[in-house]
């Protein structure tokens, strides 16, 4: 997605609405030093933002620099524990998204939440008071004009009497921002709104804003895809592991200054690895394809190497660890393992190949917070402890406890359920659970979120220390620094499919990033990623 | 570029009569409806004489408990739960009936006393669903049996009969040529369609059983709407027993067993989905119709009775797996 | 107990609740020798064990079943449709013992019949086992055309009627089963994968847990417990109709939830089950014995179901 894609019309248009609106009375809200923690970790960091009436303010950063989490604060999915939000000059704090929608004050989630079995015109009243005919009862001519015209003041022409399940990603988002401005709305936080959306859908999309700008709205624009940022924004913010790095009018920044604000950290030698003799291919992807999520994924991971996939949110990444781990079905292609090909239809067949998947969500999916963490460690490879059907406790018990003690669990003993850990060891014990399959290929989906630094350090080195015993290791993270400190190379996938390939000696944090948001500069190969 | 492309659904289909039929046939109901086109066409041609008014008005009138009860059943399903006290609730409230119509006769407190009992049992059903946390299988499987039992405790047993003619007008009269069954039913059915497509709370219903998660930040009143669809079938089935008492005339300690069977069989033949969100009244009935003629045409045929419950049971099968089938098709991956 | 049973220890309501049950059929114990000097005799205790043990039975698998958030509305229509199966094989000239084997193998075949569309077609378990119960019911009377049999060899009342001394047989097979199952629950590894998928069937699947294969033999296994409770009813009665086990559902769904199991899944024990089934045993002898006509016990049973639901789920939320 490149700027040139959007039409300059559009682009001009919206700068100069900017230009007429942007010295009006006071913004419609404001955050000031918000701080918000979850457990030990903070989340917001003593950030500043406000909105103003007509504006379009784009919120960039990378995966988990806090942009979500500071809309959230705003709209009241969240309360922060320090600093205060003001609308409209004046300290509120809103308790919930509908207050903050009373306000006029509206956020476009990510995932669409829609009524699919209703019609589209349905959709927008769900909740709300329906025009009612003389006799009492609901006027659906009525509903479906007023809908109709709502969505064609937004520029779209959809059939309202069609049912939301027959419409398209796109204009489903387009019935869910038309549905946020039912009521009388000042602001309109988008997140990542173009996500699913072809360059035409977006630029429709970007019509919408721009008449919504024209109208007096104000809208904070959450997006990686930073042509789409420069296209359409008058401001733009730079969130950076919780903190605000800069805001700035969008003229007087370029893509090149955005990428070195959102990754400009000082590069703390994370991580050393020790040199690990690479051998044979352990897996191999060829062609893999699933629509929808990812297409022709070519891939070689080695014996003793480590391969790190970067990209930001969703790039496909997960979708396509869980299909090597056969969680989700494969359209086309194939995976080889040893050079065999293989056909994977489910985790058990994945792990009889050798191959073991550690989960994004740890909580969802990695675990059963329920059980004790020597139940959650020994259940994958149960069946490998039973003699005739029952457990062998005793060995089960010393298997667990050997690879526990390996990875220091700390908080509490073995036989508590495992919810009463932190995070960190949490994640531990998810490990344990990987090194008690004794996989060869290790596909790791952001194994150090949400884990304090101690244990990630504490992950790294067993990372290293796997890769040193010949494991095939795919890394897959949001974390630069992390990417960057443990593979060998890196891959970098956007909206699907890998875009670009790195060694460990070539890959810096503004190549990476360039190719994960797409965006076409040329780097001074001496530059380092030093903050500006 | 993007791996996502947009279906050509997204495209407004032209206005003509072809489309217009398309239209039709994606509706929940229209599956069961041309099942039943057919299945009357085929009785018509085989025996001559299925598509007479009398007879027409004979199959409606047999059915007609059994859809004024799935009218309401079909409310609680929409809305995403479900009720299988329905059978022991219509012989309750046709004892609470018979035995006030036999102690005073008259049509109005027999009707009042079914329709206050059918509140009762629906409106403590419901309490305990919405507010209660108890799953509502539970609620109604306990409700089937303990209701069943309340009929025995209360009549001891015993049969109530000798209903005066007058009480049973809901069953057996007819008012302006149509028999009074068939009436109820109608009345009911076009009640219903107006409430699901004109109140607030019909087309909340929908949202609830669609998508609970958003139409509770939409902030509907969640536990308020599943409520009022308990009720609501009680206050249905009160109105059932009062139709069932007037063509029976008796009340045994069996009465209404196995009606829920019935019931749900018809609400998922007619095209009302299991899960939840879509369907209509007009599903129910269909639904209901097309279980009547089915037993109807097996005891034409000279099917024995016992066939009843293997058809029935099948039926639901058939049903719920065509609509799981469906919504995996049609779901697809967005 | 030897061993360190982690998940039941600190499922905190648990060892609670199992003291309460205890206590509760204590108190109910001595309520009913108040009112019917009876009660206690051994030869009453031996009796009633007659009743409770096709109810307890059934109730083992169900209990699994139940933890894994599923439910079978069909077990009753399942033991109408065996007994018919052996009878009716018996009276076409099958030999006995054959006759039984195929009643054994009928309840296993409803079970995986149950089974595919529950995981083969990915139905939730109440519409497919309410769409059963009715299809079971209805194929054992057509087989029997309504008819009974009960003409069967004098040895096969050893099912139903033997004692061992004063001991009924069946309690023997009932013990067993409940250390069977017991043991299958608590220390194998097919007991914790079911409370892996009650908690949490996602993680399960992502562990590898071979789910499918664990919901067949859930729904199978339960076919089988049927298949042997139906003998032992149909022995003890000495006949074989279509309307066996009318109503069972209830009894056994009410003995498990009453035993703490939660109806959402994910927690549950065999102490608790069996528990439940005796409250509900003594129950209803305490009932017949005090003189109370049979009829009030499907309201009580009916109050108790959603009672015990309502407390269990109650208390829940409490925690969390």
């Amino acid at each position: 997605m490149t700027p040139d894609a959007i039409d300059p019309r559009v682009k001009q248009a919206a700068g100069d609405e900017a230009l007429e609106t942007s010295h009006e009375a006071a913004p419609i809200f404001a955050l000031h030093v918000v701080t918000k923690r979850f457990g030990g970790i903070v989340a917001v960091d003593e950030v500043d933002f406000d909105l103003e009436p007509g504006e379009v303010h784009a919120l960039v950063g990378e995966n988990g620099a806090g942009k979500s989490t500071l809309m959230k604060i705003v709209v009241g999915l969240y309360a922060p524990d320090e600093g205060s939000v003001e609308v409209d000059g004046e300290k509120i704090g809103f308790s919930s998204p509908r207050d903050a929608e009373s306000a006029g004050i509206y956020i476009i989630p990510q995932e669409l939440d829609l009524f699919p079995e209703l019609t589209v015109a349905e959709n927008l009243y769900v909740g709300r008071h329906r025009p009612r005919s003389r006799w009492g009862g609901i006027d659906w001519g009525e509903m479906q004009s007023e809908a109709r015209r709502r969505l064609e003041s937004l520029g779209v022409n959809i059939d309202v009497s069609k049912t939301v399940k027959e419409l398209s990603v796109a204009n489903r988002q387009i019935v869910l921002i038309a549905r946020a401005l039912m009521g009388e709305a000042r602001a309109v936080v988008m997140d990542e709104p173009t996500s699913s959306l072809t360059d035409r859908e977006v630029g429709r999309l970007f019509e919408i804003i721009a008449d919504l700008k024209s109208r007096g709205v104000g809208i904070v624009y959450i997006s990686h895809r930073l042509g789409e940022v420069f296209a359409i924004s008058d401001r733009i913010t730079v969130m950076r592991d919780g903190q605000h790095i800069e805001t700035a009018p969008a003229a007087d920044l370029t893509p090149d200054d955005l990428i070195r604000h959102m990754v400009g950290r000082e590069l703390k030698d994370l991580f050393s690895r020790t040199h690990s003799e690479i051998g044979e291919p352990a897996l191999e992807l060829r062609g893999l394809t699933r629509a929808g999520e990812f297409a022709d994924i070519d891939l070689i991971v080695r014996h003793g190497e480590v391969v790190g996939i970067a990209g930001l949110i969703g790039a496909g990444r997960t979708e396509l660890a869980q299909a090597v781990f056969g969680i989700r079905s494969i359209d086309r292609g194939e995976v080889l393992v040893d050079g065999k090909r293989r056909s994977i239809g489910s985790p058990r067949r994945a792990m009889n190949a050798g191959i073991f998947y550690v989960p994004e969500e740890r909580q969802s999916q990695g675990l059963i917070l329920e059980h004790s963490s020597l139940h959650n460690i020994s259940l994958s490879v149960l069946a490998g402890l039973t003699r005739m059907g029952f457990v062998r406790r005793g060995v089960e018990k010393k298997t667990a406890e050997g690879h526990a003690e390996n990875l220091t669990i700390r908080g509490a003993p073995l036989s508590a359920p495992v919810s009463r850990l932190s995070g960190g060891n949490q994640q531990k014990v998810v490990l344990a659970k990987l090194l008690a399959v004794e996989p060869s290929i290790l596909l790791l989906d952001e194994p150090t979120r949400g884990v304090d630094v101690g244990a990630k350090k504490e992950i790294f080195r067993l990372v290293d220390e796997l890769a040193g015993a010949h494991k095939a290791i795919v890394l897959i993270s949001s974390e630069l620094e992390e990417v960057l400190s443990m593979s060998d190379r890196i891959v970098v996938m956007r909206e699907g499919r890998f875009v670009g390939e790195f060694t460990a000696g070539e890959a810096t944090q503004e190549n990476v990033m360039a190719a994960a948001t797409g965006v076409e500069v040329k780097f001074d190969t001496v530059s380092s990623g030093g903050a500006a | 570029m993007s791996v996502h492309q947009a279906p050509a659904s997204s495209r407004v289909w032209p206005d003509s009569a072809g489309s217009l039929l398309r239209r039709f046939l994606l509706t929940p109901e229209a599956p069961a409806l041309v099942f039943l086109v057919a299945l009357v066409t085929f009785f018509e041609i085989s025996t001559g004489r299925f598509l007479t008014p009398d007879n027409v008005e004979g199959v409606l009138a047999q059915v007609a408990v059994l859809g004024i009860v799935a009218l309401g059943v079909n409310q609680v399903v929409l809305s995403g739960e479900i009720d299988i006290s329905v059978g022991s609730m219509l012989g309750l409230c046709c004892v609470a009936a018979g035995y006030v119509a036999t102690a005073s006769g008259g049509i109005v407190l027999p009707l009042l006393a079914a329709v206050a009992m059918g509140a009762v049992a629906g409106g403590i059903n419901g309490v305990l669903v919405a507010w209660g946390r108890v799953p509502a299988i539970i609620v109604t499987l306990g409700g089937l049996y303990g209701l069943r039992g309340l009929i025995l405790i209360w009549t001891g047993g015993t049969w109530i009969t000798g209903v005066p003619r007058e009480s049973r007008v809901l069953g057996v009269g007819s008012t302006f040529g149509i028999l009074n069954p068939v009436l109820v039913l109608l009345l009911l059915l076009v009640v219903m369609t107006v409430v699901n497509r004109h109140t607030g709370w019909g087309r909340n219903v929908f949202a609830v059983g669609g998508n609970r998660k958003a139409a509770r930040l939409a902030g509907l009143p969640i536990n308020r709407t599943r409520f009022l669809t308990f009720l609501l079938v009680g206050l249905f089935v009160g109105i059932a027993a009062t139709v069932f008492l007037g063509r029976a005339g008796t009340v045994q300690s069996n009465t209404g067993a196995g009606l829920e069977l019935q019931v749900v069989a018809s609400v998922v033949i007619g095209g009302t989905s299991i899960a939840g969100g879509r369907g209509s009244s007009l599903a129910a009935v269909t639904g209901a119709v097309l279980i009547g003629v089915i037993l109807n045409g097996m005891i034409l045929m000279r099917v024995p009775g016992i066939w009843q419950n293997v058809v029935l049971g099948g039926l639901i099968l058939l049903a719920v797996s065509t609509d799981s089938l469906r919504r995996r098709i049609l779901g697809g991956r967005s | 107990m030897i061993g360190t049973f982690d998940i039941r220890r600190l499922k905190v309501p648990q060892p609670t609740r199992e003291r309460v049950l205890l206590l509760v059929l204590i108190g109910m114990i001595i309520v009913f020798s108040i009112f019917s000097p009876a009660f206690l005799s051994l030869a009453n205790v031996l009796n009633t064990s007659r009743f409770f043990v096709e109810v307890g039975l059934i109730a083992l698998g169900m209990t699994l079943i139940i933890i894994t958030g599923g439910i079978d509305l069909s077990v009753g229509a399942a033991v109408g449709f065996v007994t018919i199966v052996v009878g009716f094989s018996y009276a076409a000239g099958v030999p006995m013992p054959l006759a039984i084997l195929l009643g054994i193998i009928a309840g296993v075949a409803l079970g995986g019949f149950n089974s595919f569309f529950i995981t083969v077609m990915n139905l939730h378990p109440l519409v497919v086992t309410l769409g059963t119960l009715a299809l079971f019911r209805g194929l054992a009377l057509v087989i029997s055309d309504a008819d009974a049999v009960s003409d069967f060899p004098p040895w096969f009342d050893y099912f139903g009627q033997y004692y061992l001394g004063p001991v009924p047989g069946q309690l023997f097979v009932f013990i067993a089963a409940v250390v069977g199952v017991w043991l299958i629950l608590s220390r194998t590894s097919f007991g914790r994968y079911v409370y892996a998928i009650g908690n949490n069937e996602e993680a399960a699947r992502f562990s590898g847990v071979p789910i499918r294969r664990v919901k067949v033999a859930l729904y199978s296994g339960i076919g089988l417990l049927v298949g042997i409770a139906a003998l032992i009813y149909m022995s003890r009665v000495s006949t074989a109709r279509a309307d066996s086990g009318i109503g069972l559902e209830l009894d056994v769904i009410a003995a498990v939830v009453l035993g703490g199991a939660s109806i959402y899944g994910g927690s549950g024990t065999i102490t608790g089950t069996v528990l439940g089934v005796l409250i509900i045993a003594a129950l209803r002898n305490g009932l017949v014995l005090a003189g109370v006509s049979g009829t009030w016990y499907p309201f009580l049973l009916g109050t108790l179901l959603i009672g015990a639901t309502f407390i269990n789920e109650f208390f829940r939320k409490r925690e969390e």
